[in-house]
């Protein structure tokens, strides 16, 4: 799915892997969290929510948090 | 919102327009919308993310403070620093620490109070405004936050009134430069800038400047020179968000570990990170541009040597990414065809020369500083000088760098004083700086050069204008004649 041009529209279209939770409130998003102190958040997958595209997306956030490719990106203009 | 809608959330899209729009740096007010949605929805992952390792509990107080004044929570989520904290919180708890969650609870508290009145254990909130011909924009100038620590350098103490002052004269007149040059650029920083926090001066450097992947929309930049210098700054460190949002988004490069060149850089670079110096000059390249043909202005050298440098590096860099995704294809693509069509454009040949001799200079010496070549090579390379045979086939292998690589150049700076039309040499002749072989290059006196350059492998490279890998030439560097070394390895 990530990155895949979507041509069955009208318009070709970049559909990402990343959920869009902005329209959520936070009481929504932690209200299917039972308290899980310790637990692996990477795999909590909650099937009654969107489970496979929201755990792809969760352990994409996983990842980029794990191995960041540019973490600090940086000028020095001795250059 | 109820929990199904949990359910119904959809993925984060782009529209082809909209991304190939970004890789040529020239987002659409909605592009750029739908990017900082995407980093709202980052940080509430986040959230979404820390809450199922310490339980909703935590959470509460915010919770209800959103369900009070859902807007100025929104607001506070989408901060920078908020993005960082989050981050940070989210790795702690995952390395098995105990991380500060009472941060939840000050954000709670601080959603509660009015806009402009700060908690009363912080210091008092400052921004930075400017207008200019009908464009504003508006930041707020973090000196405070600890979390501004995370940024990747060491933050500067909070301002006093003047130097305050002296941030927002600079801030001005680099509003008005960005507005004047580039007004589509300026409105798309206004739209992604959200704060500057003031860091500590690096000595070995003019000034430094640097983006968190954590904190869309943070700039961390030492106090400018003057306003050129922060419009540069600002301009190259909000790239650096954008592409960070992007790259949020969709993965646009297969192997993005993977080492080479990047001309921004003395150290081998992964690809990553050569895409961000790509991305991050593309815009400097067209303030650049701009200032080098304004018609009414008096042709600047300097911006136009800066112009010429850049085009061409930010065209090789993109165009050597390899083993792209279909994003990242599509995007470098744009980035490529936009600056495609400045190559060709006309610019002074001396400062053509100036230009295309610091490239080739900072990659000679990258190869030096980053290739080898293995002893069984270099014996190989002496035996067969020796013997006055034909250049055999040794090759030599790039070595990853210990750390962060970067060190002025006497050539540079004398460049730089070329084209301001500043003396290079002192009163008996002697060189301000560098060596009488680099001030002779960069009058464009090669036969002086290559007399001058005895100890001076890449110089004499340069001047000569031989197409040979200088770190070939180091193994020999023992041998006499030199030139004809470097014939023989052409």
């Amino acid at each position: 799915m990530d990155g895949a041009v979507n041509t069955t529209g009208a318009t070709p279209e970049w559909r990402s892997a990343m959920i869009d939770v902005s329209g959520l409130s936070i009481g929504d998003l932690t209200s299917k969290v039972t308290s899980a102190p310790g637990g692996d958040a990477a795999d909590d997958t909650d099937g009654a929510i969107n489970g496979n595209a929201l755990a792809h997306c969760l352990r994409r956030l996983a990842d980029d948090l794990a191995n960041p490719g540019e973490p600090i990106a940086g000028f020095n203009s001795a250059l | 919102m109820s929990t199904a809608a949990l359910a119904d959330a959809r993925p984060h899209r782009l529209s082809d327009a909209a991304l190939a729009s970004l890789g040529a740096g020239r987002p659409d007010r909605a592009t750029v919308v739908e990017l900082k949605k995407s980093q709202l929805s980052r940080n509430l992952l986040l959230l979404h993310e820390i809450a199922a390792v310490v339980g909703p509990g935590p959470l509460t107080e915010l919770a209800e403070a959103e369900r009070a004044n859902p807007t100025r929570v929104r607001e506070l989520i989408a901060r920078p620093l908020f993005g960082v904290w989050a981050a940070g919180c989210l790795r702690a708890l995952q390395a098995g620490k105990n991380p500060e969650i009472s941060h939840l609870s000050a954000l709670a508290r601080a959603a509660r109070l009015p806009r402009q009145q700060p908690d009363k254990s912080q210091q008092p909130n400052k921004s930075l405004k400017a207008t200019h011909n009908g464009q504003s924009i508006t930041v707020r100038l973090d000196d405070s936050d600890p979390l501004r620590a995370h940024l990747g350098l060491r933050p500067a103490p909070p301002l006093d009134p003047a130097q305050h002052a002296r941030w927002q004269r600079t801030f001005t007149e680099a509003w008005r430069l960005l507005v004047t040059s580039v007004p589509a650029d300026a409105e798309v920083l206004a739209a992604v800038l959200d704060c500057v926090v003031p860091v500590l001066p690096d000595p070995a450097a003019r000034g430094i400047s640097a983006t968190s992947a954590d904190a869309f929309g943070a700039v961390a930049i030492s106090e400018p020179a003057d306003a050129t210098a922060l419009a540069v700054g600002l301009l190259h460190e909000t790239q650096h968000s954008i592409l960070n949002a992007v790259q949020y988004l969709f993965d646009l490069l297969e192997k993005p570990a993977t080492l080479g060149y990047s001309p921004w850089r003395d150290d081998p670079r992964p690809a990553s990170g050569i895409l961000h110096g790509a991305y991050a000059y593309l815009t400097v390249t067209r303030f650049w541009r701009t200032q080098s043909t304004d018609p009414l202005a008096q042709t600047d050298p300097l911006a136009q040597f800066e112009f010429a440098r850049w085009r061409a590096a930010v065209s090789d860099a993109a165009g050597k990414l390899r083993d792209l995704t279909p994003a990242g294809a599509r995007f470098i693509e744009a980035m490529s065809a936009e600056v495609r069509p400045w190559l060709d454009e006309p610019v002074d040949p001396g400062v053509l020369r100036l230009a295309e001799s610091a490239n080739r200079d900072h990659y000679l010496r990258w190869r030096l500083r980053n290739r080898h070549v293995d002893p069984a090579g270099a014996r190989e390379l002496r035996r067969a000088w020796r013997a006055g045979e034909a250049r055999p086939d040794v090759t030599s292998e790039l070595r990853p760098a210990p750390k962060r690589a970067l060190e002025a150049s006497a050539r540079l700076d004398l460049t730089h004083r070329f084209l301001r039309g500043d003396p290079l040499t002192g009163p008996r002749g002697e060189p301000l700086t560098g060596s009488d072989g680099d001030v002779a290059y960069v009058r464009g006196d090669v036969a002086a050069a290559l007399r001058a350059y005895t100890d001076d492998g890449v110089g004499l490279i340069l001047a000569g204008g031989f197409d040979v890998a200088p770190e070939l030439a180091a193994v020999l560097s023992d041998e006499p004649d030199r030139l004809a070394i470097l014939g023989w390895l052409s």
